[in-house]
């Protein structure tokens, strides 16, 4: 997992891996940024159980539907009002709306 | 051009459509019935409920951090992508581009989500809000 990589996304203020529990492991914070370790540490216990509800969701829309294409999940955001986190798996980046790369990101936290 | 007919003059775009408070009120255009329209229609008003829930949660441990008022969200699947700002829903493909063209539309039609959005979706339904809700 390159943190470092990931704080090289346009926008990146946090790059952080967290256990399937949720619990922070480890992190990079941008210097100057409003985000603290306590706050992502609640981030990635929130992004643990969205991507949980999700991958819920997908499964079902999927049998009750017949549609395909939703699973398996590759990731999770959500859009704050300066900010949005990207997850998947056990990593996420927070980045900067104004400057943000939706794919990217994606890929990013995919690729990690 | 209304937000769901500009969404859905983009290729790659499958479904658009807007919901209200309870999810049962939508409107929608693309490859969906009626009543797969009115799933995602609820499923897509309980998870905005729940960032916004989860929002309120960061907020108290950081006040003004950034996160509050959630503008939306992004379920990114294996082929689609389900995208929610303010009480929009769509849903795309997975092609180059597509996904940040969406959300800049997405974000720049629908505007900045206010703090109080259960009254901005009640809103939806007509009548006096402030009576329904409170």
């Amino acid at each position: 997992m390159n943190l470092d990589k990931m704080m090289d996304l346009p926008g990146a203020l946090a790059a952080f891996t967290y256990s399937d529990k949720g619990e922070l492991q480890s992190h990079v914070l941008r210097e100057g940024t409003e985000l603290t370790p306590q706050v992502l540490d609640l981030l990635a216990r929130s992004c643990v159980a969205n991507q949980a509800i999700a991958s819920m969701e997908a499964r079902g829309w999927e049998a009750v539907t017949g549609q395909t294409g939703f699973q398996p999940l590759k990731g999770f955001s959500v859009v704050g009002l300066e900010w949005s986190v990207v997850v998947n798996g056990n990593c996420g980046v927070v980045v900067r709306n104004r400057d943000v790369d939706y794919e990217a990101s994606f890929k990013a936290v995919q690729a990690g | 051009m209304h937000i769901v007919k500009q969404l859905m003059s983009i290729p790659g775009v499958i479904a658009a459509g807007e919901y209200a408070y309870r999810g049962d009120r939508f409107s929608y255009e693309g490859a969906l019935t009626d009543e797969f329209a009115r799933m995602a229609s609820i499923l897509c008003r309980g998870n905005t409920l729940s960032v916004n829930m989860q929002s309120e949660i960061f907020d108290s441990f950081a006040e003004n951090c950034g996160c509050r008022p959630v503008q939306g969200w992004i379920v990114r699947g294996d082929q689609i992508t389900v995208c929610a700002v303010g009480n929009y829903f769509s849903f795309i493909e997975n092609r180059d581009e597509l996904l940040n063209d969406v959300m800049t539309i997405m974000r720049a039609k629908v505007g900045d989500v206010q703090d109080d959005l259960l009254v901005n979706l009640y809103a939806k339904l007509g009548g006096d809000t402030k009576e329904a809700l409170y």
